[in-house]
């Protein structure tokens, strides 16, 4: 790719710099779900 | 704005705070999945264009002189015309960027010390090459080795397989061009 001979020098000093800000690492607002465990859940009863 | 003679070559120094925008053209690389979309110059062994981190020229010669260099072809390089990418070697997407610090100002674009993506859009490179930009429209990414993607339009992705370039996995380009603009978090090109 050709752009040609040079020309001039621009010294570019921009008041905020083009380039998005990373996005906040965002903290659960729940707990996560967790399984239950199959060998603390209570045997279902036999109806009486 | 201030005028002051170069050091080097004599060219004229001028002072601006809007950063320039031009046109730039890059291939891809990602996953399988269209994960892990990266942007690299299409010149090849040139570092890639991370996604959300200014870009920083550099040159082989840094021992010597900070990129750009007026006596050397060192820096980012952009164009001022669209069209004058259409000479350059398997563009995949195509961008205006924003230019800042050092910018040498060419007769047909520039070379910066700096510069970012603000607008992106796939490209089927072989329509853009033979017709326009305009009418440079992908429909499906093909995933090969070394995880290069190549957009393509379904006309053009016949073409490489019967000339034996046939992709390990063919990705829907909406989604990917999709996936690209959120990676880089910069808006739809629209041409």
């Amino acid at each position: 790719m050709d752009i040609g001979l040079p020309k001039r020098v621009i010294e570019i000093e921009p008041a905020s710099l083009p380039v998005p800000e990373p996005a906040p690492i965002l903290e659960p607002s729940v707990e996560p779900l967790v399984d239950p465990d199959p060998q603390r859940t209570p045997a279902p009863t036999e109806p009486r | 704005m201030r005028t002051a003679p170069s050091p080097s070559r004599s060219l004229p120094i001028e002072r601006e705070i809007e950063p320039i925008l031009a046109w730039r053209s890059w291939t891809l690389t990602g996953r399988r999945d269209g994960g892990g979309l990266l942007l690299r110059p299409v010149t090849a062994g040139s570092r890639p264009w991370r996604p959300q981190e200014v870009t920083q020229a550099t040159c082989r010669l840094a021992w010597s002189h900070e990129a750009p260099n007026p006596d050397c072809s060192c820096g980012l390089h952009a164009t001022r015309e669209l069209d004058t990418l259409r000479k350059t070697r398997c563009p995949a997407v195509l961008g205006r960027v924003a230019l800042w610090g050092r910018v040498i100002e060419h007769e047909h674009g520039y070379r910066a010390r700096f510069a970012y993506p603000q607008r992106l859009r796939l490209i089927c490179q072989f329509c853009f090459w033979q017709e326009s930009a305009a009418s440079s429209r992908p429909d499906v990414v093909a995933w090969y080795a070394r995880d290069l993607l190549v957009p393509m339009c379904v006309r053009h992705l016949g073409v490489a397989e019967e000339n034996g370039m046939r992709p390990r996995r063919i990705l829907p380009a909406g989604i990917v061009d999709l996936r690209l603009r959120e990676t880089y978090a910069v808006d739809a090109l629209a041409i």
